[in-house]
């Protein structure tokens, strides 16, 4: 639809009804915002921006709310609804964690720190990004801007990458989670933390060794022009990051809500009977279900008539590779490097699980 | 197509996810959808973007429309598709040298703000429960010698499904053989007509890790789908014993509708 305001026409309720009907589905009304707000160029005086209809269209919403509710009333449209809200709302906090270290790491933290601290090296460095992973408390969503805004200071993507994949896996609160899901397998714990440091940093050094700087799409940020101060520049990274990463984070809090409502769980039992293809299963169904590290250990622990290894294939895939971090690197790094390095990752993840399972468990 | 978000629409944005993220968790809305222990850094999140959006509101939307000319504002839009063209790279996030525009992925935030707001997602319900079968892990008092505990007194007893699955298929002192229980949970149908359970959902981290507890209520007509009820009467030994798929069943003496407690999931 293309609806052309002339230059100072202010929004009248006959055109405000047409511009944002009530739709079924709120990604229509998001859509019509954006597709109404682009009238004409240049126009010398006032007229209606995106502001206004972006405020119109939520009026016309919260007045159409009853409309719209009667239409989603079906079970399994509300049970989406609530898993797709679920996800959003726990991944959100520790997206805010993420991008306020990552707009501090930019604002206030000069580049030479990070050269002090790691080692020159790269085939050090690497290792050591890795281990520093465990210090980020939280779950993969606080991972992603973190790591950018470490290449964004000059770390090198190898050893950012490391801590990229270690940080959700192996820091206490999610090591204490698995201790408690598995009360009476200790040796799980160590399992999960050898495997995860050890598919980071092998990740790493295989970034380092064939990864190429052009797979990597450096995200444009507002950058000053001196003129602002540092605070100014925090809130200004604050806010772009934030708005970024979450609008993936949606993404793929869609695909995990819709794959989670519709794949039925008996498809998921039927392969636990063979041991090699039970580990291919739960680490596949670790990338679709895009569980928060610090439940999956609960839900590894809930899949019984798996192998321990299965179960260590969903714990150490998980936080690694997941739709809601594919969409979050997606955005972040850009696609080429998301169908990469996920993939790559997915094969180290169960080779190192395959690995340290029959060593360990 | 899809434009580039405003930075004074950015604000707006800002404000509703975090004002979204205050009205869940000042109330018990919440529960729904995550456990209790996430209250602080939902209402702390909350309140940084609140207030991140409304220092925005005041530097980029009031200000700036001061200092800029018009002409500004109109640039801006201008990079909007008009016919599906895009007018500079498609990449996320591009915004050329334009510093008033945004992400465009921005956009989706709206996408939760309003399912809470228009839809008010209900907590899980009948609809996964039966999608999904009791798990009862073994626990350690199954298998150590100390054993469980006894249970407390109380005629009738009330007890968690968790604590009823557990002591019905793992407790071999079958202690809840003549003991009165109480148990509360949602309606679920059977999968045969005229059965039904009693049900509870559990969550880890969020409803999406969700599954279900089941106990089967014989004795009593089914009531409405979904409604809450607690369920009194004894514990009917029907051989749902030592597997970790059990599904146990309870002879019900009396049903009574109850609201929905303030924590749905066990």
């Amino acid at each position: 639809m293309t609806i052309m305001f002339e230059k100072s026409a202010p929004p009248r309720p006959a055109a405000a009804a047409r511009t944002a009907p009530p739709p079924p589905r709120s990604a229509e009304s998001s859509a019509t915002v954006g597709s109404a707000s682009h009238g004409r160029p240049p126009a010398e005086r006032w007229r209606p921006g995106q502001l206004e209809f972006f405020v119109l269209a939520l009026v016309v919403l919260l007045f159409a709310q009853p409309w719209i509710v009667d239409r989603l009333g079906a079970p399994a449209v509300q049970t989406w609804a609530t898993v797709f809200v679920a996800i959003s709302v726990q991944a959100l906090p520790f997206l805010v964690l993420g991008t306020l270290l990552s707009a501090a790491i930019t604002a206030f933290v000069p580049p030479s720190v990070f050269t002090k601290v790691l080692p020159r090296r790269q085939s050090l460095a690497v290792p050591v990004a890795g281990a520093a992973g465990a210090i980020l408390p939280g779950c993969e969503c606080a991972s992603v801007p973190v790591a950018s805004g470490l290449m964004a200071r000059g770390v090198a993507p190898a050893a950012a990458l490391a801590f990229l994949l270690s940080s959700p896996a192996i820091n206490p609160i999610v090591l204490t989670a698995t201790a408690v899901a598995f009360p009476k397998q200790p040796e799980m714990v160590l399992a999960r933390f050898v495997a995860s440091l050890g598919t980071a940093v092998l990740m790493g050094w295989l970034w380092a060794r064939f990864g190429r700087p052009e797979w990597i799409k450096v995200m444009r940020r507002p950058h000053d022009h001196g003129g602002n101060g540092k605070w100014e520049n925090f809130r200004l990274a604050l806010q772009h990051d934030f708005l970024h990463a979450g609008g993936f984070l949606v993404i793929g809090a869609l695909t995990a809500a819709t794959l989670n409502v519709t794949v039925p769980k008996h498809v998921i039992d039927a392969v636990s009977g063979s041991p090699w293809f039970a580990v291919l299963a739960l680490a596949f169904l670790a990338v679709v279900l895009a569980v928060c590290s610090e439940a999956d250990a609960f839900v590894a622990a809930s899949l019984i008539g798996f192998s321990p290894t299965a179960k260590l294939a969903f714990m150490v895939v998980g936080p690694m590779v997941d739709v809601k971090l594919i969409a979050l690197q997606s955005g972040t790094f850009g696609r080429g490097f998301a169908a990469r390095f996920s993939s790559a990752t997915f094969v180290v993840a169960i080779v190192a699980s395959y690995g340290v399972g029959w060593w360990l468990l | 197509m899809v434009v580039v978000v405003r930075r004074d629409v950015q604000a707006v944005l800002l404000i509703l996810i975090g004002g979204a993220l205050l009205r869940i968790s000042l109330t018990d809305m919440y529960l729904r959808y995550v456990k209790d222990g996430l209250r602080p850094a939902l209402l702390a999140a909350g309140v940084i973007l609140l207030v991140v959006g409304l220092i925005s509101v005041v530097r980029d939307g009031i200000q700036r429309r001061a200092e800029e000319p018009a002409a500004a504002h109109a640039s801006a839009e201008a990079t909007g598709p008009a016919e599906g063209h895009v007018a500079e790279p498609a990449d996320e996030g591009g915004h050329g040298h334009d510093h008033s525009a945004g992400p465009r992925a921005a956009w989706l935030l709206c996408l939760p703000v309003l399912a809470l707001f228009l839809i008010a997602p209900p907590a899980l319900g009948s609809y996964t429960a039966s999608r999904s079968d009791n798990v009862v892990a073994k626990p350690a008092a199954a298998s150590n010698d100390a054993g469980f505990p006894a249970l407390p007194p109380g005629d009738p007893l009330p007890m968690t499904l968790a604590d009823f699955l557990i002591r019905s298929v793992w407790d071999t002192t079958a202690p809840l053989k003549d003991r009165n229980v109480q148990l509360t949970g949602f309606v679920t149908p059977g999968k045969a007509p005229g059965t039904w359970y009693v049900t509870r959902m559990v969550i880890s981290c969020c409803a999406a890790d969700a599954f279900a507890r089941k106990i089967e209520v014989h004795g009593v007509a089914a009531p409405p789908t979904d409604s809450w009820v607690s369920v009194t009467g004894r514990w009917l030994p029907n051989g749902q014993i030592q597997a970790d798929d059990a599904m146990p069943a309870l002879t019900a003496t009396r049903v009574d509708h109850i609201p929905t407690p303030r924590e749905p999931y066990e």
